[in-house]
């Protein structure tokens, strides 16, 4: 075989016919042939781990069915007895509330936590490279002590400690009443919060951002073309802002989207199954064809001329077989159908009514704390922004923890950039503040993004440690509810579902600021 | 290029062309007055800064000092509950095997150090600054802590001690090339001993817990009790004695067994001083030599005989076929009733044989092989028995062990396990068969984007449902289980990085001289790749150690559970929560500073990160 290759390659391709020939009848049988054998074990071990998988959910089944277990998903729409210790209903009537409900404490907690992090992350990683011996020891100690010490015991030791040091809650309780309280059951501060018209003037702010696009371009031309500096990430921010303000006033002109938006829910609603089936079938073929016509594009020669292997026909095959079993489950399984169908009907019907509001409704409202008597103990009102010492204490370690190694990241980010950049800036004269902004931090940021963006992934993670201090996070109000209605295997679905998607998001949109830092390079 | 950002005011010497590289950058020494002025007071807003930084580190240590020195704490929950911390309720007419488990890593890591050289020397004055600063922060704890007169002037005066030996050591006479240095081991001794000294002298009092059904605390004043200060004396005799046996193995013996040996007995020391010593399976003899031992000699001697002989170089095809053939009857054997170990034990001389190729050669390959399958089928084997064996050690409540030894058990078995199967995950997502890459990238990516605390929950509460009838798994095992797949998913994208960073001419080279894949793998690939991730390996290996702390949400008796739950529960010891949760915190950053402080040398040594 290599000498028939040998020759092929030497001779030039309009006699490469006979060689093929005689490597075709040299051809090794199939049960030594690389190619086939690794097919077969793939195929053999794909056909393992479904067996495996398929085995342990049969035993789980026969178990779950033995123990009056069920695995459906109607404790969503049950009544169930939660009290959520904060968030957006503290009294959810449903099992699918109470964990919506759960959903949103923990985006709230990390969306702050990753804000405040990135701030103090980078302070300690500025701080670690100061001239000041003082700080620089500072900030190490920082690093050293809370990167060693599990986030858990961090948690429970501030859970503790502020349990135990805040004073009780009173009816005049401080530090400035009316306005901000601490105690320990929470911190309780004034509260913005969306009203009724805030869809209708999201809708401007919307149309704002587009214009702020192109004002944003139009200012970069500007400054490129005269090289003055035209500030075009101000003006795009200062349109949004505009925009936002007019949105204001004009908002109410958007009432028409809610007739549209129940319009599609309508459509929705009459489609027929065969729809999204046919929708399923259409895109699980479409990406197979393009997929494998690509593959074969990619292997053709300039000439034209198709060379395919053998592994690459098993690929081919393999995604052909495999774009057939998605089409075959689209068909079959029409509650997937149903299910799309329902679900996008529900979507725009909430959006239909989101938008059906009386014309002068405000987009915000503010409110002030306050701390309401019912029993023998004082307790929070709803109408403040209420932190929770629960929360408090997850966010502080989550935080904490975050920006040691967040530090750390822009430490050596920031070392990364040679030294030679710094003293070129400072030979064009250029100022202390300028050379950090226009000439480190850009090169750093590209060194620093990749690892901060899975100190993000870390964080929302980390949020589920709330379960031992008892902030009722996702985790916390999902044990809860399978507790109360024994369905454990759909709540860890929803679990898995809802990290890997908030995974997901923030490594797309890292993803996107890490491109786009690599385009300005070059 | 660590210390780069550090000082780098004052090290503004430019190397020139003849220097060599490997010259350690001189630092200016400035005078007091000097260093002061160029590192706190540099500009104005330096001042500022150093004074407000001042101010608030003197508060809060103040306020630090108030509360570990406030009447009202109860240290005593700690003292009294130390045994509960280390092995929760581990009967203590049983203790001796614990100590003995001790002294065996105790004298393996005697051993080890010796042989590999560990430690380095430090000059005598590096020493006396180190103790000059701790009896300044003495002085300072002195002042700020609310004590009364005298103790402060008792503790002014340890202070000073302290202060003034770092002095004189400080001063003590050779600059330059003959400068005094003393090894770092010696130190750690000194101070070993001098703690383990004190177990005799000072009366830090018994402190026992009597769980009764009224629990009583015994804290009488007077030393330490005879259990506690005569094993720990025992130890460090052990250690040092241990570190010189190692010595003179080291220079009397060829220096590659020895290692090997030592490795070996690292590896093996977990499951056997678990599963032997700890656990002490109360083997039903008769059960054992009329099933287990029959069913593991059948192995032994047939797996040996075919093994060797598919290692012959001539074996050629026949010898896939049967390999292929067993793996068929292993998952065969799943479909009829038949013991566990038959089938595990099918699987593991189906994995063996179908990695018999690779490893094939002369005799005396051949012989290592063998011998290498009859070491994992005897531990195997032996671990299987004596799990499935009840056990000797009457534990009250639960899992045989508890508090710190949990934590380093779940920690160590953790790594121990996912670190084959992270690596096997790692080659398969690096593969170029599609397959085994997208189930491989599938199962990585979704274990890492779920956080632990979910999988942990999910395999203590469903793995029993999984399991076939009459299987049974208690939850430290279950949970271990999951623990493992959530740590092979993070350590293969670690062995991943090494992986690619293996460069494209190693693997040309290896084709070049012939080597099938696998034996490229093993031979060329694995190594170079697992060298260059190493530091991330060990930054893994601590973030297993700090995370077994979530044993606790799940109800697992490890130190953070203990500290939380278990001792604040104690009718005596009623609200000790924090001085409990300050200790467990004060555990776990010794250990994991230590381990990090001991990947940054283990990379300086081997010149890893160095271009």
């Amino acid at each position: 075989m290599t000498t028939s290759d040998n020759t092929s390659s030497s001779e030039s391709p309009g006699s490469s016919a006979p060689s093929t020939l005689v490597a075709a009848s040299a051809r090794t049988p199939l049960w030594r042939d690389v190619v086939v054998l690794k097919w077969v074990t793939q195929v053999f071990l794909l056909a393992v781990v479904l067996s495996a998988m398929w085995f342990l959910a049969s035993q789980a089944g026969d178990n779950l069915r033995a123990r009056n277990i069920n695995t459906d998903f109607d404790f969503l729409e049950r009544p169930v007895d939660i009290q959520l210790g904060e968030g957006i209903d503290t009294h959810p009537d449903t099992g699918g509330r109470a964990l919506w409900a759960a959903m949103v404490n923990t985006l709230r907690l990390s969306v702050a936590g990753i804000i405040f992090a990135t701030v103090l992350g980078v302070i300690v990683g500025l701080a670690r490279l100061s001239d000041n011996w003082l700080v620089r020891r500072i900030a190490s100690g920082w690093v050293e002590m809370l990167r060693n010490i599990p986030l858990l015991v961090q948690m429970i030791v501030y859970y503790s400690t502020m349990t135990a040091a805040l004073p009780r809650l009173g009816l005049d309780a401080g530090p400035i009443n009316g306005w901000l309280h601490v105690s320990n059951k929470g911190i309780s501060m004034p509260r913005v919060h969306i009203a009724d018209g805030f869809y209708q003037w999201a809708v401007v702010v919307l149309i704002g951002a587009v214009a702020a696009h192109f004002v944003r371009r139009h200012r970069q031309r500007i400054q490129d073309e005269t090289g003055a500096n035209a500030s075009p990430i101000l003006w795009a921010l200062g349109t949004v802002a505009l925009f936002g303000l007019v949105g204001l006033v004009v908002h109410p002109a958007f009432f028409w989207l809610g007739a549209v938006f129940g319009a599609i829910a309508d459509l929705l609603d009459s489609l027929p199954n065969a729809v999204p089936q046919l929708l399923l079938s259409a895109i699980a073929v479409g990406f197979a064809t393009t997929w494998i016509s690509r593959f074969v594009s990619d292997h053709r020669s300039a000439r034209g001329h198709l060379s395919l292997t053998d592994d690459d026909w098993f690929r081919i095959a393999f995604t052909a077989l495999v774009s057939l079993v998605l089409v075959y489950v689209a068909v079959r399984w029409t509650g997937l159908s149903s299910w799309i169908l329902n679900s996008g009907r529900d979507l725009f019907g909430v959006l239909e009514a989101k938008f059906d509001v009386d014309g002068a409704a405000r987009p915000f409202d503010a409110m002030r704390p306050d701390i309401v008597q019912k029993a023998k103990f004082p307790n929070y009102g709803k109408n403040g922004l209420t932190m929770s010492i629960g929360f408090a204490s997850v966010f502080f370690a989550v935080v904490f923890y975050t920006s040691a190694f967040i530090g750390e990241n822009v430490r050596g980010g920031i070392l990364a950039v040679s030294k030679g950049q710094t003293e070129a800036a400072k030979a064009v004269g250029l100022g202390r503040g300028q050379i950090l902004r226009h000439v480190v931090l850009p090169q750093a940021l590209r060194v620093i993004l990749p690892p901060t963006g899975n100190q993000y992934l870390n964080l929302v993670k980390n949020t589920s440690l709330a379960v031992a201090v008892g902030m009722s996070d996702i985790v916390q109000v999902g044990t809860t509810v399978f507790n109360q209605t024994g369905r454990t295997l759909p709540v860890v679905a929803i679990w898995m579902l809802f990290y890997l998607s908030c995974s997901l998001t923030i490594s797309v949109v890292v993803n996107w600021f890490n491109v786009r830092m690599q385009l300005v390079e070059r | 290029m660590g210390g780069f950002g550090i000082g780098s005011r004052n090290s503004a010497v430019v190397p020139s062309a003849n220097v060599p590289i490997a010259a350690p950058p001189e630092v200016l020494k400035l005078p007091p007055r000097e260093w002061v002025k160029a590192n706190l007071f540099s500009s104005p807003f330096n001042s500022v800064l150093t004074l407000l930084t001042t101010v608030v580190l003197l508060a809060i240590f103040r306020g630090f000092l108030a509360f570990v020195f406030d009447p009202v704490r109860q240290w005593d929950s700690t003292a009294t509950n130390l045994q509960l911390f280390m092995t929760r309720a581990y009967p203590d007419d049983q203790y001796i095997r614990i100590w003995f488990c001790v002294a065996v890593i105790l004298i393996l890591t005697g051993v080890s150090m010796a042989v590999w050289r560990a430690g380095s020397t430090m000059p005598v004055a590096a020493i006396g600054h180190k103790l000059l600063g701790t009896g300044a922060l003495l002085v300072l704890l002195a002042l700020l802590a609310p004590f009364s007169a005298s103790a402060t002037i008792q503790w002014l005066v340890a202070a000073l001690a302290v202060a003034a030996t770092g002095e004189v050591l400080r001063r003590s006479p050779g600059k330059g090339e003959d400068e005094r240095t003393v090894s770092t081991l010696t130190v750690l001794v000194i101070a070993l001993a001098g703690l383990v000294a004190s177990l005799w002298v000072v009366p830090y009092g018994h402190h026992t817990y009597i769980a009764n059904r009224v629990p009583r605390v015994l804290a009488e004043p007077g030393t330490v009790a005879l259990t506690t200060k005569l094993p720990w004396t025992v130890m460090l005799l052990i250690v040092v004695t241990a570190y010189f046996a190692g010595r003179l193995m080291r220079d009397r013996l060829p220096a590659n067994p020895i290692r090997a040996t030592l490795m070996v007995l690292w590896l093996l020391a977990p499951p056997v001083l678990v599963y032997l010593v700890l656990r002490d399976p109360d083997f039903d003899i008769g059960h054992v030599v009329g099933t287990d031992l029959p069913i593991f000699l059948a192995y032994a001697t047939g797996g040996a005989a075919l093994l060797s002989w598919l290692t012959r170089p001539s074996t050629g095809e026949a010898g896939r076929i049967i390999a292929v053939l067993i793996l068929l009857v292993g998952f065969c054997t799943f479909l009829t009733p038949m013991r566990m170990v038959v089938r595990i034990d099918m699987l593991m001389l189906a994995v063996f044989a179908l990695a018999a190729p690779t490893f094939a050669g002369g005799p005396r390959a051949r012989k290592r092989y063998a011998v290498g399958w009859l070491g994992v089928l005897g531990v195997a084997s032996w671990l299987i028995t004596s799990i499935n064996t009840p056990s000797t050690v009457e534990v009250p409540g639960g899992f045989f062990i508890g508090g710190l030894s949990i934590t380093l058990m779940v920690a160590v078995f953790t790594i121990l396990f996912s670190f084959p199967l992270g690596i096997g995950l790692a080659l398969a997502r690096t593969s170029s068969m599609p397959i085994f890459r997208h189930l491989s990238t599938g199962f990585i990516e979704i274990v890492r984007g779920v956080p632990l605390i979910t999988i942990l929950i999910f395999f203590s509460i469903m793995v029993p449902l999984f399991l076939p009838t009459g299987m049974h798994l208690d939850e430290v095992t279950a949970v271990i289980i999951g623990y493992v797949l959530f740590s092979s998913a993070y350590l293969a994208e670690n062995v991943r990085g090494g992986l690619q960073s293996v460069t494209r001419g190693q693997h040309e080279a290896a084709d070049a001289v012939g080597m099938t894949t696998a034996q490229k793998t093993v031979f060329i690939v694995l190594p170079q790749a697992l060298r260059v991730s190493i530091p991330p390996l060990v930054g893994h290996c601590i973030g297993v150690f700090k995370e077994t702390s979530l044993l606790a949400i799940i109800g697992v008796f490890d130190l953070l559970y203990i500290a939380r739950i278990v001792i604040p529960g104690q009718t005596e010891f009623m609200g000790s929560a924090r001085e409990n949760l300050l200790f467990v915190s004060v555990i776990y950053w010794i250990f994991a500073y230590q381990l990090s402080k001991a990947s940054q040398r283990l990379e300086r040594r081997t010149g890893l990160g160095e271009r």
